[in-house]
Parts: structure tokens; C-alpha cells; sequence
């Protein structure tokens, strides 16, 4: 900076010179001008360049000649940059002396040049930042993979062979082993392969941590779990589950192209009935006698079964009642439950399904719930003298969803009607009474199909009656005499169709024998006289107009059609082991017969479809049935009168045309 | 109580054809077992995880719905899970016919 500083100076001073020197010479040249004049005027105008260089040397001015030579030294002074950007500074107006002297020599033309102008714009530079994002890793050898990130075209070279024959034609595989030459690429696809992923250190870091954080529980803890409600109810659920799911032995793998199956199933569907499995529970059934069956009229594959006191176990309850399910193979109960007393009648409540109500040997009622965890009664009514204070051998709902009743009966001839919302005292109370008030002691009871009023029991004496619950003779109206020992079982033809049958029942009695009536009749219509112990238990089939189950002492099983044979049963079966039978139910839908022996068991017995379905014809020949049975009896009453009265056969006629015929 | 645990476990293990019957915690630990103490150890690792996972599988693709049972048929056995909230019943048993 300093030198350029100088220089400046220097140039300054120099034009300053240049400026004084030039005004000199204005001066001198007016002044020559004037002595030139002068000298014109006195010379005649004649004069070189000696001359007047010496004129002029004489005036202390410099010859001409070296004023010029002084000016071009000064002009090639002229800085640089200035030249640089205006090439033609000569041309410029303030130009330096020597110009102002050539212009004063020859006057220069000043014309406007069109000054050719580029304009460039200034570069634009776009700058922006770029990044890549990579994750770091500290370790370059291992690969931070996982199974499904990596698929590598491997070529299968080893089974080459082998895809060859499969997929060329069988001829032209057998060529040489189908090996390709040397050489030649094998053209089968490309195969592509899961390559495991690499394990890193770190993952198995945290695969060793995650075995490390399984700790055993001590004794205490796992007793703790065990006994929390949450455990419980886990274990009530899932074991259920479980069960249903290991008893489910369907074949998945079935092959229907290999070998044929047992051809027992054609022996089978020969047999009107035959067995199908049953049930039994070691620890709550063996050694109690089956007191009552029942369906649930929500789930038709839920049995009800009610058992008495296990003489064996005086330390158990004395009543049970389980519920099985005929659905699932399972050989378990689905619900346990039990009381303190015998449990003697069980039904379900017709509309609340998860109530179960049970009859006990002391009189009480108790009832279950299945959805409390709890096997013991939840509810149960008095122990007093306003309801049963003996045993209730017999329990029915009846009624609608919104007006039902449960109707109970004990063996001292009390009816009690309750409201399954208040088991603390009956609704209403009845005593059947026969006869100037003597007890009538009830056995069993049914009620015809759909009838809340009227209803048969059968009872200790031998006798069956049939009773109403309202009206103006409520209790006893009809007795039904004909058995010699207690009534065991009584059944109301419950088959709706055609021809209305629910004046017809049947009662089965210690005496051996099982006896059809109708309401309308005070003798029995028919009397089947083919078992040689105790009949037990009687019913009508729900679905077949003609057809009953009836079982015995000795551990058979009788299904009778009155359309086929009167004399015998249609189809009979001995019960394993012959034990007693003490009660018999039908499925809903009348293919199945259950009955319940006198050691635990309940036996599940198939009806072949087309002998437990009625034709459309069985009413009709039903009705016929009846009628014939009748007239036979009439003809027995006439036998036994010719018999009795052998001499008199006038008499017998007079006797017939008193008997009215019925 | 502890008792009605007993029993179902004893009915459960009266079926033809079980293996061992398990029952893990929702953190993998069993907690009652029939088995001997490694193969528990690793059955309930490996069912209760298997089942977590089969649980995500059913409600990521329903969420409102949930996994209930989870059979496992192999050549050799069959491996039924029960998984509930908080425990997982796990029964082995060689299918038989």
C-alpha cells in the first residue's frame, strides 16, 4: 500500500509539473505569438525551426524538440489500470497536452461510437447439503440381519439331477443319468433360500438374559397363585375346555381310499337299540342310586342326574346331582354339585338355565346355580311345618316364561306351588287327601302336556290318582285302582299330533307290572304282565304316539310298541351287570333312552331312527289299538264270568247286558 | 379350593394317552406340572411364548377378537393350549385311536 501510496504521490507531482508547464507555454506561446508577430512584422515572416530554437533558448524557454520528448517519456508514465480499462483513453477529452496540441494541429472529430455492451449475468451456485443416513456399527464383520431380510439365488447344483427327472419326460431321463456335460448351465430356476440370519453377539447377549429372567417360584408363591380366585377360575374354565378337547377323538387323518371300516355298523342299524356309552363319576356316583333324570330344555345335550346317599361314604354328602353332557365324549361331569340331604327329584328350572332345583329326603328344596362357583345349594327353602317336612319324591315347573311355578309334593300328601323368586315360604299349599283325609303317600307325578291344573301321582298304596290344583275341588278327583303294590313310575302320553292322547298314562308298580289307563276309565285298558321283578321307572316316548321305555329290577330294558305287540316288547335290552334300574328318561327328541341303575351308572341307549320316528299312520292305528285292547278286556270279564258262573250261562247273559259296553 | 385345582388336574391326567399336563403364568413360569423339571422348564418357555405370539397373530389381524385354544399336532404328540388372561394350561398327549 505504501509503495502504490508513493507512487500516487510521484504522479501527482508530476502532473502538477506537466499543468505548470503547460500554462508556462500558453504563456510562452502567446507571447511568441506576439514576438512572432512582431518578427513577422519585422523579418517578413521568413524563420526555421533554428531560428526560432534560438529565440527561444534566448528567452529561457526549451527548443521544441525537447519539450516533445519530454511529453512522450510522461505519456508512457501513465498508470496501467487506467489503460486497462479504457484502451482508448486518447480519445478521451481530457487527454493529455500533447493531444490538447494536436488538436490544436488538426481539429479531431468527435463522433458518438455505439459502445457494443455484453451483459453477463453472474454465475448462480446452488449449494444445498446432502446426507446419507447409515446406522453405525461397531462391529464390520457381523451382519445385523433377520430371518426374512435375506434371500440369496443360490443355484442347486447337488439335486440337479434329480429336478432333471422330474421334470423331463421318464425317457429322456433315463439318457445318461441326465448329467450335463461340462460346461453347460444347468437351466433349471434359480432357487431362492433363506439364509439364517447371523446371530450377533448381541442378541445372544439378550437370548442368555431372557433365560436368566425365568425363576422358579417358590412353594409359597405357586400356593398362593394356586388359591387366587383368578387361578380358580382359570383352572374351571380351561379344564373344561381341555376335557371337551381330549375326549374329541375325530380322526382328522382319515383315509377313505385305504382299507374299509368295522363292519360292525351294519350289525348295529339291525338293532332297534342298542348302547351307546355311559356315565360315571368314581369319586361322586359309584354306590348311589339314580333317583332322577332331566334334560335342559336350553341345551338338549345336558343331562340331569340326581343320586342318593352313598351308604359306602358316610362321610360325603348324602346328595348329589350332576350334570353330564351327551355332546362332548368327555367321561367327566360338567357340574358337580351336592347337599347335606339325599337328593330323591332334580329338575331344571324350565326358564332360568342356570338354576337347578333338587328335592331332598328331609323336605327341603334346594337350589343351584352354575354360574357360582360353589357346589353346595345357594338357596333352599324352610325346614317347617309351612312347607314339606317329608320327602319329596317328585318336582315339576309348570307353566310360562312369565307365570310358572315349581310344583313339589311330598309323601304326606302335601302340594306346595313356589315362586322360584321366594323360597322362603310357599305360594300355595295343598294336601291331597283320599277319602275322609288319609294322606295320600306320592311316589311320582306328571303332568299332561302343557296343563298347569290337572295332574296324575301315583302313590304308595297301590293306586294312582289323577288332582287338580284350583277350582272349586282342588286335590283329589279320580282314583285309578288296579296295582298291588306301590306305583314306582307314571307318564302321561305327552305325543302331540292328529289324535290327542294326554288322557292316557301309564304307571309301572313293585307288583311286576306296568298298567295303561285312560282318565276317562277307573279300570286299567291294559295290563303288561312280561317283566318278572320290579318294574321301576315307566315313560312315553316324546315323539312316538305308541311307544314307551320301561325298566326293572333285573336290569332290562323294555321298548314297547302298542302298534306292534301288546303281549311283548318290541325291543328289549339287558343292562351290563343286570343291575336294578331305577329310573328311565328319552331325549327331547326320542332317539335316545337314558337310564340310571342302582349302582351309579347311567346307560345311554340309541333308538334305530325308524323305530323311535312314528309313521303318519301310528295315531290312527294307535287309536285302533286302544279300542281292540278294550274289547279284549270286555271278553276277559265275560271269560272270567263263565268261569265263576259255570251252571248259570243264563245268568252270564243277563250279566253281560248289564255291563255296558264300552 | 386347592383341592377342585387337583382333581382337574388328576382328570385331565386320567386320559388315555397324556404326556404331562403344565400350567404357566403369563411370564412363562409353570407353576403346577406332571412333568420332570427341565422339559416343564422348557415346554412353558417355548408354549407360553409361541402362544404370545399366536395371540398377536389373531388380534393383529381382528382386534377385537381373541385367541381361545391353540392345538399343536406333530408327528409324535399332540400339544393343546388353553391360554386365558393371566395362565396357560398346556396338555401333551400321544393322539391315539
Amino acid at each position: 500500500m505504501a509503495d502504490r501510496r508513493a507512487e500516487l504521490e510521484r504522479k501527482k507531482a508530476k502532473l502538477q509539473a506537466l499543468r505548470e508547464e503547460k500554462d508556462r507555454r500558453r504563456r510562452e506561446k502567446e507571447l511568441k505569438e506576439v514576438e512572432e508577430a512582431a518578427s513577422r512584422t519585422l523579418l517578413g515572416g521568413g524563420g526555421d525551426r533554428k531560428e526560432l530554437d534560438e529565440l527561444m533558448r534566448e528567452v529561457g524557454v526549451a527548443p521544441i524538440s525537447e519539450v516533445y520528448s519530454s511529453i512522450s517519456s510522461a505519456n508512457s508514465l501513465t498508470p496501467e489500470p487506467s489503460r486497462n480499462h479504457t484502451p482508448d483513453t486518447s480519445l478521451q477529452p481530457n487527454s493529455l497536452p500533447n493531444n490538447v496540441t494536436a488538436i490544436k494541429r488538426k481539429i479531431p472529430q468527435l463522433t458518438v461510437v455505439p459502445v457494443q455492451s455484453t451483459n453477463i449475468p453472474p454465475k448462480e451456485i446452488v449449494l444445498y447439503t446432502k446426507q446419507t443416513q447409515t446406522t453405525t456399527s461397531g462391529h464390520h464383520d457381523v451382519r445385523d440381519a433377520h430371518a426374512t431380510d435375506y434371500y440369496v439365488l443360490t443355484y442347486d447344483d447337488g439335486q440337479e439331477g434329480e429336478d432333471e427327472e422330474s421334470s423331463l419326460p421318464p425317457h429322456l431321463g433315463g439318457y445318461g443319468g441326465s448329467k450335463l456335460p461340462p460346461g453347460i448351465l444347468p437351466h433349471g430356476l434359480p432357487q431362492v433360500k433363506e439364509v439364517q440370519p447371523a446371530i450377533t453377539a448381541l442378541e445372544q447377549e439378550q437370548k442368555k438374559e431372557d433365560v436368566k429372567e425365568i425363576r422358579e417360584l417358590s412353594e409359597e408363591e405357586k400356593q398362593m397363585i394356586i388359591l387366587s380366585e383368578d387361578f380358580q377360575h382359570f383352572i374351571d374354565r380351561a379344564g373344561r375346555i381341555m376335557e371337551r378337547a381330549l375326549c374329541e377323538s375325530v380322526d382328522i387323518y382319515m383315509d377313505y381310499t385305504g382299507s374299509l371300516g368295522e363292519d360292525g355298523l351294519d350289525e348295529k342299524s339291525h338293532q332297534r337299540i342298542s348302547f351307546q356309552r355311559n356315565f360315571f363319576d368314581e369319586r361322586w356316583s359309584r354306590n348311589r342310586t339314580v333317583t332322577s333324570l332331566d334334560w335342559s330344555p336350553q341345551f338338549p345335550e345336558l343331562l340331569l342326574a340326581a343320586y342318593n346317599n352313598n351308604e359306602e361314604s358316610p362321610n360325603d354328602p348324602d346328595g348329589v346331582v350332576l350334570i353330564w353332557n351327551t355332546k362332548f365324549k368327555k367321561a367327566t361331569p360338567e357340574y358337580v354339585f351336592h347337599c347335606q340331604s339325599a337328593v330323591l327329584s332334580a329338575t331344571f328350572a324350565r326358564f332360568h338355565p342356570n338354576l337347578i332345583l333338587g328335592g331332598t329326603y328331609s323336605g327341603q328344596i334346594v337350589l343351584w346355580d352354575n354360574r357360582v362357583q360353589k357346589r353346595t345349594p345357594i338357596q333352599r327353602t324352610p325346614l317347617s311345618a309351612s312347607a314339606h317336612t317329608h320327602p319329596v319324591y317328585c318336582m315339576s315347573v309348570v307353566g310360562t316364561q312369565n307365570a310358572h311355578n315349581l310344583i313339589s309334593i311330598s309323601t304326606d300328601g302335601r302340594l306346595c306351588s313356589w315362586s322360584l323368586d321366594m323360597l322362603g315360604q310357599p305360594q300355595e299349599i295343598l294336601e291331597l287327601h283320599r277319602m275322609q283325609s288319609k294322606p295320600v303317600a306320592v311316589t311320582c307325578l306328571d303332568f299332561p302336556h302343557s296343563d298347569v291344573n290337572n295332574f296324575v301321582v301315583g302313590s304308595e298304596e297301590g293306586s294312582a290318582y289323577s288332582a287338580c290344583r284350583h277350582g272349586a275341588k282342588a286335590g283329589i278327583t279320580d282314583t285309578y285302582d288296579g296295582h298291588q303294590g306301590p306305583v314306582t313310575g307314571i307318564s302321561v302320553n305327552g305325543v302331540q299330533g292328529g289324535i290327542d292322547f294326554s288322557h292316557m298314562f301309564l304307571t309301572s308298580s313293585i307288583d311286576w307290572t306296568i298298567k295303561l289307563w285312560s282318565l276317562k276309565d277307573s279300570k286299567p285298558i291294559y295290563s303288561f304282565e312280561d317283566n318278572g321283578d320290579y318294574v321301576l321307572d315307566v315313560k312315553w316316548s316324546p315323539t312316538h304316539p305308541a311307544l314307551f321305555a320301561a325298566v326293572d329290577g333285573s336290569g332290562r330294558l323294555d321298548l314297547w310298541n302298542l302298534n306292534q305287540d301288546t303281549e311283548v316288547p318290541a325291543a328289549s335290552i339287558n343292562v351290563e351287570g343286570n343291575p336294578a334300574l331305577n329310573k328311565v328318561s328319552w331325549t327331547p327328541n326320542g332317539l335316545q333312552v337314558t337310564v340310571g341303575d342302582n349302582q351309579g351308572k347311567i346307560w345311554v341307549y340309541d333308538v334305530a331312527e325308524s323305530f323311535a320316528h312314528p309313521r303318519h299312520d301310528e295315531w290312527n292305528k294307535f287309536l285302533y289299538t286302544t279300542q281292540e285292547l278294550r274289547n279284549n278286556q270286555v271278553d276277559d270279564e265275560l271269560e272270567k264270568l263263565n268261569i265263576s258262573m259255570p251252571n248259570t250261562s243264563l245268568s252270564t247273559m243277563g250279566s253281560l247286558s248289564m255291563t255296558p259296553l264300552r | 379350593m386347592a383341592q377342585e385345582v387337583e382333581e382337574t388336574m388328576k382328570r385331565i391326567q386320567s386320559h388315555k394317552g397324556i404326556v404331562g399336563t403344565i400350567i404357566v403364568n403369563s411370564e412363562g413360569v409353570p407353576i403346577k406340572t406332571t412333568l420332570d423339571n427341565t422339559t416343564t422348564v422348557q415346554y412353558a418357555g417355548l408354549i407360553s411364548s409361541l402362544a404370545d405370539k399366536a395371540r398377536s397373530v389373531v388380534r393383529d389381524l381382528d382386534p377385537s377378537n381373541d385367541l381361545t385354544f391353540l392345538r399343536i399336532r406333530s408327528k409324535k404328540h399332540e400339544i393343546m393350549v388353553a391360554p386365558d388372561k393371566e395362565f396357560i394350561l398346556i396338555v401333551v398327549q400321544n393322539p391315539v385311536d
